[in-house]
């Protein structure tokens, strides 16, 4: 309060007359040029195809944007990229923070969410953008995802409990529930099973990693009274014995979960029934 | 003014009000309005299904192992299920053979033929015996331990293919010269 | 019609559809516009398509609409756990039984060495099976996939009587790899 007081009549002194702020509007020490960043010129290769043209292969195009004009992540370059040269190039993305899990594709070899995905800044290497593996490409980077829900509602991922409790809710203890951190997280954006090699050979009928761990999600969950229902329906040589423990899935995950040790944990109660 | 522009037809609407009388003649005025540059077709919702089935069928599918990172996830695999098919038809193959001609393939022609060969080509073939082999089986220790659920991270995944590696180069060292 | 078989039994079915689909249209030299399609009758194939005559399995069109979820097939645990069991279980046993037949090779043992003929066999049938169901499966090679699980039985069958001969009127696998390992 008394600094408030004594400064007062100092800003008072050094308010200038109103012709001459007319002329400097502001201090001298925000004129100053910005350091300026060097041009870091990059090099994007991007797989287009566009339905409207069907009979044309797909390719990839090469687009170049300054790298310090740009975001960190790669879904910042794409944006740029779809801003300010080619608005026709196409992709879903939503939530830019890793919980959507619109903008998995494959960057670099990996399938990654492009919004956590930080770009190489190694301008030497370009870096190649392709749709999710082994999916029908609906346009350019958007995969058609229908399969995927479809074997996602198959395993009926809600809770199924015929004797419900008759007054409040569940009770679940804390090391039951504890059985269902790392599923739960799953946000379902398909990085993980079109990943997996037995999923490009056989996903009309192999389930895929992020279906199988929602499947455990909840086989594993104490509340849930069909865990029998939920395991008998794997009994069969497709659904979800086509996994070989390839890794791929656990590897690639962008959320750190293993859909491998789930798959396994399922094999494992399946074995011991 | 909204609903002209929702119709789409303000733009035509502004150019007639700005235009001699002549134009804003009625008849003038709606050859303008419904002289439209894109063709529509009117469809039943019932349709939607045909529609979509039919670009569906022009639907690319997306590159994948040729453009997928090789990494010691899928590799190790894939060269995990080439040895044992590898393997297994040379076991196939002499099998067959024995059971066609068995004069032929008898033991002691096969040791006789293999002792005639030269040396390079003996420890050549013991070594494209002798690594499948070794990485086969040690890998299969590898699964079962995952079976089991040992191991089952990515961290683990690794670890465990490292030795795998290591444990193939010295094993097949190990068989082909000290065996 | 034996090239249409041909064609047929070594092409995955979906590839079938679509290459059909497209020379189709190619003939006439027209190409059905997405837009016009339906009341183009230059187009046969999309007339009377629905969903179900252009499902092929792995194909771009799927069983059902969006919101229907996908079928599993006929619960089995001779197909399920107790063949992933057993595979398992027979996996791990050829460990002991290697170790076991090369300590008693060129003895009078030669029952070890043939039980590790048998087991080998049946890994290596598993193996391939295993392989076939996963790249040449019946349901999108409706020729060549029966024919391939068929001709792996019977040639299994025969590779069980071959190793049975070698190992009751020969020396058995592992002495032969043995000798043949230092020969």
């Amino acid at each position: 309060m008394q600094s408030l007081l004594t400064q007062a009549p100092r800003f008072a002194a050094r308010r200038l007359p109103n012709a001459a702020r007319a002329l400097s509007t502001t201090p001298a020490r925000a004129q100053a040029v910005p350091t300026e960043k060097p041009v870091l010129m990059k090099e994007f290769k991007i797989y287009r195809w566009n339905p409207d043209e069907p009979e044309k292969k797909p390719t990839l195009q090469s687009y170049k944007i300054d790298l310090n004009q740009t975001g960190p992540m790669l879904l910042d370059a794409l944006i740029k990229i779809k801003n300010e040269i080619d608005p026709t190039l196409t992709f879903r993305r939503s939530c830019r923070e890793g919980i959507c899990g619109s903008c998995a594709m494959n960057i670099d070899g990996q399938n990654t969410l492009a919004c956590l995905c930080r770009i190489d800044r190694n301008t030497g290497k370009d870096t190649k953008v392709y749709p999710l593996p082994h999916m029908y490409i609906v346009k350019d980077l958007v995969p058609d995802l229908t399969l995927f829900y479809k074997q996602y509602k198959s395993i009926q991922p809600y809770l199924q409990n015929d004797n419900p409790p008759e007054k409040g809710e569940f009770i679940q203890s804390q090391e039951d529930r504890k059985k269902l951190d790392g599923l739960y997280e799953c946000i379902l954006c398909a990085c993980c099973s079109t990943s997996c090699p037995s999923y490009w050979w056989n996903q009309d009928e192999y389930l895929g990693p992020a279906t199988l761990m929602q499947a455990y999600r909840w086989i594993a969950d104490s509340r849930d009274s069909y865990g029998a229902e939920r395991k008998e329906k794997l009994q069969n040589e497709m659904s979800m014995y086509r996994c070989h423990t390839i890794f791929n899935c656990s590897r690639t995950c962008p959320k750190g979960l293993n859909p491998a040790a789930a798959i396994a944990k399922i094999k494992l109660e399946l074995a011991a029934e | 003014m909204m609903s002209s522009k929702a119709l789409g037809l303000s733009a035509s609407l502004r150019a007639a009000t700005f235009t001699p009388k002549i134009l804003r003649n009625q008849a003038v005025l709606r050859n303008i309005v419904q002289r439209r540059t894109v063709q529509t077709t009117s469809y039943p919702a019932s349709k939607a299904t045909e529609i979509l089935n039919q670009q569906r069928l022009r639907r690319p599918s997306s590159p994948h192992f040729t453009i997928y990172q090789p990494q010691l996830t899928w590799i190790p695999s894939i060269f995990n299920r080439i040895t044992g098919v590898g393997l297994s038809v040379l076991l196939y193959g002499f099998s067959l053979a024995y059971l066609v001609a068995p004069g032929t393939f008898d033991s002691v022609h096969v040791v006789e033929f293999v002792a005639g060969l030269p040396d390079a080509v003996k420890l050549a073939g013991k070594t494209i015996l002798a690594a499948p082999f070794a990485f086969h089986s040690l890998n299969g220790i590898r699964h079962l331990a995952w079976d089991m659920g040992k191991f089952m991270t990515v961290k683990g995944c690794y670890n465990t293919i490292y030795a795998v590696l290591g444990g193939t180069v010295a094993s097949t060292l190990a068989l082909v010269f000290y065996m | 019609m034996a090239s249409a078989l041909l064609v047929r039994s070594t092409i995955p079915r979906a590839l079938v559809q679509r290459s059909a689909l497209r020379s189709s249209a190619i003939q006439g030299r027209y190409r059905c516009p997405v837009s016009s399609i339906v009341s183009d009758p230059r187009c046969e194939i999309a007339r009377h398509s629905t969903n179900d005559a252009l499902y092929v399995p792995g194909g771009p069109v799927y069983k059902g609409t969006v919101n229907d979820p996908t079928t599993f097939p006929p619960a089995s645990r001779a197909h399920g756990s107790y063949h992933w069991a057993f595979e398992r279980i027979l996996s791990a046993s050829l460990i002991p039984m290697t170790a076991a037949a090369y300590v008693t090779s060129g003895s009078n043992y030669p029952i070890v060495d043939g039980l590790l003929g048998i087991s080998l066999v049946m890994h290596s049938h598993i193996g391939f099976d295993s392989s076939l169901v996963d790249y040449v499966h019946k349901r999108k090679f409706p020729i060549l996939g029966p024919l391939a699980s068929w001709t792996l039985r019977a040639t299994t069958v025969g590779v069980l009587v071959g190793v049975y001969q070698f190992n009751t009127n020969d020396i058995g696998l592992t002495e032969l790899i043995a000798k043949v390992w230092t020969a």
